[in-house]
């Protein structure tokens, strides 16, 4: 049956596999002071950026590809798909993103919407006075 | 003869493991993660680890199910994504069971964590961002679940076997 050597096995693999989300954490809460934005890719390529932390009010974007189309939603500091035609629906599950690092994919229509934390010198974004 | 008995055998194993994949494409799995499934053809994987007495088998038998697989449903990218999981999968309960120190369970449970951790490599590559490994905790969570599931299934499964004499018959010629 289960040995010791097995519960060590497996808690410094579940201990390894949180590392890379530890990274991500980490760097996002030291950067998070400047407020948020939200970047659309498509295809691996930059599609669109969206502030986030200034954001007011709902809008919604809906972005057609060769494989279907995903419709997001903008609510106040929130992002998320809300509709897509995928298979899957993972994208649509996730739900709202608010803070830096989180991310809603869509694999089949290779879409992904990714929270950051603004950098001060980032020359995408426009900030509201 | 006894090439004939080794062929017959091993598609045997592929057969198995081909109609435990369809049947578990007709579960209903509550959503955990994007990814995660119960893995049931793996099942099958593990046996052959322990069964066969060549561990070349073992990866020929792997790799014509997710071929098949592929024929059968799922498409390029699934393809993809189970042969990077399969080969991370098997080669860690290759190095996991050569090691001697871990149970059927936890080389079992590292195969499902590592093949979760395959496919996550795959995603990131996919859609070209390394956020997607903010899913590996919760994927490597699922892995060890199923993992655990399946290497349990495969030790009664495995202590039964062995009371046929085809299993000694395997042994010896295989």
């Amino acid at each position: 049956m289960i040995r010791k050597w097995d519960v060590a096995l497996i808690v410094s693999l579940l201990i390894l596999s949180c590392i890379p989300a530890a990274l991500f954490w980490a760097s996002g809460q030291a950067a998070s002071a400047n407020g948020t934005h939200a970047i659309i890719y498509v295809n691996g390529k930059k599609y669109k950026t969206i502030p986030l932390s200034e954001h007011h009010g709902t809008d919604t974007l809906t972005i057609r590809t060769s494989s279907g189309y995903n419709t997001i939603l903008i609510r106040d500091e929130e992002i998320a798909i809300i509709d897509a035609d995928c298979p899957d629906q993972v994208c649509v599950h996730e739900g709202f993103l608010k803070n830096p690092g989180q991310t809603s994919v869509c694999l089949p229509h290779k879409v992904m919407v990714e929270v950051q934390a603004n950098d001060a010198s980032d020359p995408d974004i426009i900030r509201a006075r | 003869m006894n090439k004939t008995f080794h062929l017959i055998i091993l598609s045997l194993f592929v057969a198995q493991s081909l109609v435990l994949y369809i049947v578990e494409g007709m579960l209903p799995v509550p959503f955990i993660a994007p990814g995660a499934k119960l893995g049931l053809a793996n099942l099958i994987t593990v046996i052959a680890l322990y069964a066969l007495p060549r561990k070349r088998d073992v990866a020929l038998i792997l790799l014509l199910r997710i071929i098949l697989s592929t024929a059968f449903g799922g498409g390029i990218n699934a393809f993809f994504y189970s042969v990077s999981g399969a080969a991370l999968s098997l080669g860690s309960m290759l190095v996991f069971q050569k090691c001697g120190k871990f149970s059927l369970i936890g080389v079992s449970a590292a195969g499902g964590i590592f093949h979760n951790f395959g496919q996550v490599l795959v995603a990131c590559f996919i859609v070209e961002n390394m956020k997607i490994m903010l899913y590996l905790p919760v994927l490597a969570v699922a892995g060890t679940g199923t993992g655990i599931l399946i290497g349990i299934t495969a030790m009664v499964t495995l202590k039964h076997l062995q009371k046929l004499p085809l299993y000694k018959r395997i042994q010896q010629t295989c």
